[in-house]
Formats: C-alpha cells, sequence, structure tokens
C-alpha cells in the first residue's frame, strides 16, 4: 500500500510539473487565440454582408486608449455613425498598445481582422514588415486626399520611403514640467526654465530641499530617445534605421553617453528623484512635491496642471551644453487598415480616418486628452484659443514639436525591436541609478539591441 | 506452435488493451493540451522565430547555450532560486502555525479558520493591486507608518535589495491561505485516539506535537511542499503587476522572463528554451525532494 501511494504521487507530481511547465509558456500563447477568435466571431454576427442589402457596412476599430482617451473616442466614433448612413465603426478598446498588438498578431491579414488597429509609433516598422496591411498611401493617391494640411513633423515620423504608411492619430511629445513656486522659493526665474543639462543639474541642485528632489524622469526608453534625439544623435545605424534594416545600436555613443552622465551626476550629488517605472508614480510625486521638475509626455500637461495645487510650468526638454537643439521626435500612435478584408470595409475604413482628422475632431481630441492635433487647423478652432488663452503650458507643447528641425534624429529610428530595445535601456537606467558607470550600462544595452537585431534581420521572411 | 503463442499474446494484453480503452479519452484531452504544447516548446526551442513567432531558423542548441551564458538568464536564476527559499519555508512554516491554532476546538473557532484560510479567495491580480498600493513610496501604508515611527523610507519597489523581498513578502501573504487550508484537513484527519491515549500517558504539548502530529501530518505536509515549491517556481501576476521584473532585473523571475521574452520581444525560441531549463530545474527538484525529503514520510 505503502510502495504504490510513493510511486503514483510521484508519476502525478511529474504530470503536474509537466503541465504546469507547460501552460507557463505555450499555453498562454495558445490563449490568445481563441480570445481573438472569440472577438471575431462575435462580429461576424454582426458584420453586415454588402451595401447589395442596402444595410449598413460595419467595421471594428481596435484601439489601446483608456480613460479620458477612450471616452473622447467613443464620443468621435458616435459622432461619425451619426454623420452619414453608409457606414458604421465599432470602436473596441483591447487593452495596452502591446496586448492589442499581440491579439492583432492572431488574426492579422485574414478577414476576420480589425479593418482599422490603432499600432504604437514603435511598431511602425513591425507593421510594415508584418504583411497585415495596406499602405495608406494607396488611399490618398486613389483619393487625390491632400496630406499638407496635416502637420509635417507628425507625418515626417510615419512616412517611409516616401511613402505614408498609417494615418497618424494620436501623437505626443515630451516635455519638461516643472513646479513654478519652488522656482521661487529657491530664487529661480519661474517664468524661464533651465535649458540646458548644465542648467538644468544647477537648478536640480538649487531646488533640492529634505522634502523634495530637484529632478527626476520616468524610466522608460522614450525620454531617452528624445534626449538623444534632441542633439542630433542616431539611435541606429542606416540612417537610424530608414535608409535599410539596422544592423547597429548607435545610441551608446557621444550623445547618449551625455543623457547619461547628465542622470548620473544629478544622481550622485542626491538631486535626482527615482520613482520608477510607473507614470502614476511620478506624476504624483510632481502633484505632492516631491519633484520639482520632471519630464512628461505632452499628454500629461493637462492632468499636471489640473493635480497640482501648485503654479505649473512647462518647457521645452533639455540638451547638452556644447550642441544646439534639435527638437523632439514624435510619440503616440498612428492608425492602420487591414489587407485582405473585404473592399466595402476598407471604403468605410478610410472614410473615417478621414473624419478623424477634420479640423473640429481633432480639436475635440487635443482638448480632451492634451495630445496633438495632427491637423494644425485645429489650432484655429475657437474652443482650443479659449483654452490656450487660459493655459499657455499648451501652447509650449505645439511649439516645440513645430520648432523641431526636419532630420535623421528628430524623425526618429525605425526598428523591428523596438519594444526588446526600450527594455535594455530600462535596465540600463536602472543599473545607472545603483552606481554603474555610464560607459558600461550603455555598452551593455547597445549589445542586446544588436543581438535582437540580428535575429530578426536573419529571422526576416 | 506460432498460432497458440500469438492468441496466448493477445489474451495475456487484454488488461493492457482494456486499461488503454479507459485511458483513452484522458489521453486525448492531455496529448491536446499538455503534451503538444510541450513538445511544440521542445521545437521551438531549437529554432529562432520570425516575427510573427514561426519556427524560422534551426540553430540546435544555441539558444540554450546563449542562455546559460547570458548573464541576464544567470540573473533570472538567481532572483527564482532566492524568491522560492524566501516564500515556500516561511509560508508553510506560518501555515502551520496558523493550522495548529486552528485546530483547537474552541468557541467560534469557525471565523478564525475563515478568516485564516480567506487570501485564497482573493486573485492573485486583486491582491497584488491592493499590496502595490501599500508599497508606494508616496502614499503607501508601510512608508507612512515608517514616517510615525520615525524610521528612514524605504523604496519597497524600487530599491533593487528591497524589492525581492517585497514582493517575496506579498506572495507568502497570498499563499498562506491555500497551505493552511490544506495542512488544517491533514490535522483534522489524525485520530484522536492517538491524543487521548498519549494524554493517559501524560505526554506535553510539544511533546504530543513532535511525536504525533507531525509523524502523521507528513504526506500532508510533502504534499503542500512539493506544490509550494512548483508554484513558487512559476509565480508571474504579482511580478507582473507590482514590480515588471524590475528594477535593474532583481525580480525577474524565470516565468515572466520566459513571457517579456515571447510576447514583448518575439522571441519564442529563446522564451521556449527557458521554458524547457525551467522545466528541467522543477523536475530536478523535485526528484530530489522525493529521493530526499520522502524519507522522512509516514504513510499510515
Amino acid at each position: 500500500m505503502k510502495k504504490m501511494i510513493k510511486s503514483s504521487l510521484f508519476w502525478m507530481l511529474i504530470l503536474a510539473v509537466a503541465i504546469l511547465t507547460a501552460c507557463t509558456n505555450s499555453d498562454s500563447k495558445d490563449k490568445d487565440e481563441p480570445k481573438t477568435n472569440d472577438t471575431s466571431s462575435e462580429t461576424e454576427g454582426t458584420k453586415t454582408d454588402g451595401a447589395a442589402t442596402g444595410e449598413k457596412v460595419s467595421i471594428e476599430f481596435w484601439h489601446a486608449m483608456s480613460g479620458t482617451g477612450q471616452e473622447s473616442i467613443d464620443a468621435i466614433v458616435k459622432g461619425f455613425n451619426e454623420s452619414q448612413d453608409k457606414y458604421e465603426v465599432k470602436a473596441e478598446f483591447q487593452g495596452s498598445y502591446e496586448e492589442s498588438l499581440t491579439k492583432l498578431r492572431g488574426v492579422g491579414g485574414t478577414k476576420d481582422a480589425p479593418a482599422i488597429t490603432q499600432v504604437f509609433e514603435v511598431g511602425t516598422k513591425y507593421m510594415i514588415d508584418s504583411g497585415y496591411i495596406e499602405p495608406m498611401q494607396k488611399f490618398i493617391d486613389e483619393d487625390n486626399y491632400d496630406l499638407s494640411q496635416l502637420e509635417g513633423n507628425i507625418l515626417n515620423y510615419y512616412r517611409v520611403d516616401g511613402e505614408l504608411y498609417s494615418m497618424p492619430f494620436n501623437s505626443s511629445t515630451p516635455v519638461m514640467i516643472y513646479n513654478k513656486d519652488a522656482f521661487k522659493a529657491a530664487g529661480l526665474d519661474p517664468d524661464k526654465a533651465p535649458e540646458t543639462f548644465a542648467e538644468v543639474i544647477d537648478a536640480a541642485a538649487k531646488l533640492k530641499t529634505d522634502e523634495m528632489y530637484g529632478f527626476s524622469m520616468l524610466t522608460y526608453g522614450w525620454f531617452f530617445e528624445q534626449l538623444v534625439a534632441t542633439q542630433g544623435g542616431l539611435y541606429v545605424n542606416e540612417d537610424n534605421g530608414r535608409s535599410g534594416d539596422a544592423t547597429e545600436a548607435l545610441f551608446n555613443g557621444p550623445e547618449g553617453l551625455n543623457v547619461f552622465r547628465f542622470l548620473d551626476t544629478m544622481n550622485k550629488a542626491g538631486t535626482f528623484g527615482n520613482f520608477g517605472t510607473n507614470w502614476d508614480d511620478i506624476r504624483s510625486a510632481f502633484a505632492t512635491g516631491k519633484v520639482a521638475m520632471y519630464m512628461d509626455s505632452s499628454a500629461g500637461v493637462a492632468g499636471a496642471i489640473k493635480n497640482a495645487p501648485f503654479d505649473v510650468g512647462v518647457a521645452y526638454i533639455p540638451h547638452a551644453d556644447e550642441v544646439k537643439r534639435n527638437g523632439v521626435v514624435i510619440g503616440g500612435a498612428s492608425l492602420w487598415m487591414s489587407k485582405g478584408i473585404a473592399e466595402e470595409d476598407q471604403e468605410a475604413a478610410w472614410e473615417f480616418m478621414k473624419y478623424m482628422t477634420t479640423p473640429e475632431v481633432q480639436a475635440k481630441w487635443h482638448l480632451d486628452t492634451g495630445y496633438f492635433a495632427i491637423n494644425p487647423a485645429a489650432y484655429e478652432e475657437q474652443n482650443v484659443k479659449d483654452k490656450w488663452a487660459e493655459f499657455p503650458q499648451f501652447k509650449v507643447t505645439v511649439d516645440q514639436l513645430q520648432d523641431t528641425v526636419p532630420g535623421l534624429a528628430t524623425q526618429g529610428a525605425l526598428i523591428s525591436v523596438f519594444p526588446e530595445s526600450r527594455q535594455q535601456i530600462v535596465t540600463a537606467l536602472e543599473e545607472l541609478y545603483q552606481g554603474k558607470g555610464p560607459q558600461e550600462v550603455l555598452d551593455k544595452a547597445a549589445e542586446g539591441t544588436n543581438r535582437a537585431m540580428e535575429i530578426a534581420n536573419k529571422t526576416k521572411k | 506452435m506460432t498460432r497458440p503463442s500469438t492468441m496466448t499474446m493477445w489474451r495475456k494484453t487484454v488488461d493492457g488493451r482494456t486499461a488503454a480503452l479507459y485511458l483513452l479519452p484522458s489521453i486525448i484531452l492531455f496529448s491536446v493540451f499538455v503534451f503538444y504544447p510541450m513538445f511544440r516548446t521542445i521545437y521551438l526551442s531549437f529554432f529562432l522565430t520570425d516575427q510573427t513567432g514561426n519556427a524560422a531558423i534551426m540553430v540546435g542548441f544555441e539558444n540554450f547555450v546563449y542562455l546559460l551564458g547570458s548573464s541576464e538568464f544567470q540573473n533570472s536564476m538567481k532572483a527564482t532560486g532566492l524568491f522560492v527559499l524566501y516564500t515556500v519555508p516561511i509560508t508553510i512554516v506560518l501555515a502551520l502555525f496558523f493550522a495548529l491554532l486552528a485546530n483547537e476546538k474552541l468557541k467560534g473557532i469557525g471565523f478564525f479558520r475563515t478568516m485564516y484560510s480567506s487570501t485564497m479567495g482573493i486573485s492573485v491580480a486583486a491582491s497584488s493591486v491592493i499590496w502595490l498600493f501599500m508599497f508606494n513610496p508616496s502614499i503607501g501604508m508601510f512608508n507612512r507608518l515608517l514616517g510615525v515611527l520615525s524610521l528612514p523610507q524605504i523604496q519597497w519597489l524600487l530599491d533593487p535589495e528591497w524589492a525581492l523581498l517585497s514582493v517575496s513578502i506579498s506572495t507568502i501573504w497570498m499563499n498562506i491561505g491555500f497551505s493552511f487550508l490544506i495542512l488544517l484537513g491533514g490535522l483534522q484527519n489524525i485520530d484522536e485516539h492517538l491524543y487521548e491515549s498519549s494524554r493517559i500517558d501524560g505526554a506535553g504539548y510539544f511533546y504530543r506535537l513532535r511525536r504525533i502530529t507531525l509523524p502523521m501530518l507528513s504526506p500532508t505536509l510533502f504534499f503542500i511542499i512539493t506544490i509550494s515549491l512548483i508554484n513558487a517556481f512559476q509565480t508571474f501576476g504579482q511580478i507582473d503587476i507590482l514590480t515588471k521584473g524590475g528594477p535593474s532585473q532583481s525580480t525577474n523571475l524565470i516565468v515572466y522572463s520566459i513571457y517579456r521574452e515571447a510576447f514583448i520581444n518575439y522571441q519564442f525560441g529563446t522564451a521556449s528554451a527557458q521554458a524547457v531549463i525551467l522545466f528541467l530545474i522543477i523536475l530536478i527538484v523535485t526528484i530530489l525532494q522525493f529521493k530526499l525529503g520522502e524519507r522522512k514520510v509516514h504513510y499510515q
């Protein structure tokens, strides 16, 4: 009896190990597929088959906006559905950018794919290479759509080899947000934010009190990319990946080193506050007066002004002392049209995208969320002007974008392994804050990025 | 001559064939949901995958060689090992302590039994979010408490020295409920007569604990230790919510590292290789446990 229990228990556990280990990897991979299948079969019922019956063409729009962004999108979609009677758009929130991209991988290129998907900027190269999508340029040419009405600096990012593959939608750039009251208390001019690395280091030292750090930055690769780009530095070779597949990371060069030294100096001086990788943590630290200056997205300006009980200033991001400012790279996401779906669905998607870029919609979007209007005519709308008069801080974000010097650096890098590379930068920053040398941690991140790019290039179809 | 011998073969295996028939449904289910994914994982671990996750280039053992030489993966293994050491023994000792308390026959003990096992009823995600708030450096309860006692503030989840400990503390809390319940069940199964006769013999509480309770509980203890170990090796949810593997990779346990490799970096090859290594580690630990630990287990 004893022996039997013993051996059967043993084999049961072996099996349990096998099951559980298998579950942790393959299962979660498989799990996503049924999920996407579910959503597609759901909509199959609602999908009206054809204009022949005279019914509306119904399409899906997958997005990754939660909170105020989602409310605004729902209102915009409702406005579109009511503005005409041929098409109907269904907006569906699919989780974070990463999650929705993973779901898209399950159905991409098939007729079950959503007509429109919102994909973050660093997924651009991946989407182009995936073969899931119909380039936007096709519809622009067929419809003689006038692209010049859109913001040039934003198009600049999404244009690859002269072609526009996706329609820009929500765009943001980084800004430096600061506490004007703390500036006054420290004897600094609250209307003139520090502009260069040295000035920021200086100001941070003056602003530091027992309660408050001078400067902080979210531990996120995007800010590092921006601080490199504003010095004119490239992220990867092959003209930032724009003239060919990038093979080597360049961000561990002098520009990247400038950024890491800048952060390292403040960290060692104790004037830098590390609030981790969570946007909410750093924002609440600013609002509760634990840090005087920090870098945020332009989409965070509205929240910062609303939540802070003190006067909030918004400034351009700092740059290294020895170079002039180049400006910022566009961030955010764009809208992609699926390939392999019915033609009338694509038409519906195109109509919706045109609607999204109208000044009225863009003005609403800008005011609701703080994202840029990709159609600058929106800034001429009365409601935008009123808001700007009340909060001049909003204008700074637009000025910074329009002051940007177009070039390879500010066009932004194009690599398919961006999410992985950003992870490497996060690790590098964390190690820097723990006291490792700037060059050492940067080189390690570059090495990791190189390997990722090498594999991506090798396995590319 | 051959004919009768085949007949006997056919007859001899009749039990085996009947067994196979009965096992068929579960074999089919297991094949679809366990064996296929498992073999697929092993297969993929020898490949580099393209961006859609299909096997693209056969690389043999290169993924494994790369992983074993990579400082990041070594760090993951170390973090996982430490995490197991921090969580498993403490969870079980605490759960055993609570189970012994709750096993006493007192008025209203049902209330305490419910309380002690209640963490089982909260999902990992929900409890992680609660802990996230408690660990928050600006508004969290723990730092406020330290402030009241005028102790220095701790960056619970941001300091690499503390992050793994913080995650371990929350994990211990989450797992106590389950271990408690199983151990309490084991305690209730122990024959009352054993205690009665020992009491007549004049044995004290701790003597009874050492000589009766623990030996009689040993199969349950053995079971819960094994399951806890396997679970600890596979921790994912609280890592994803509390730290996302950071800071400085200090909480990048193997399963989280697999997830990141597969679903953020889209490298299913290296992710599968990590899964295979994890499988081997758990297998070895479990075998060792059976070889070493089972000698102490007393089956009635």
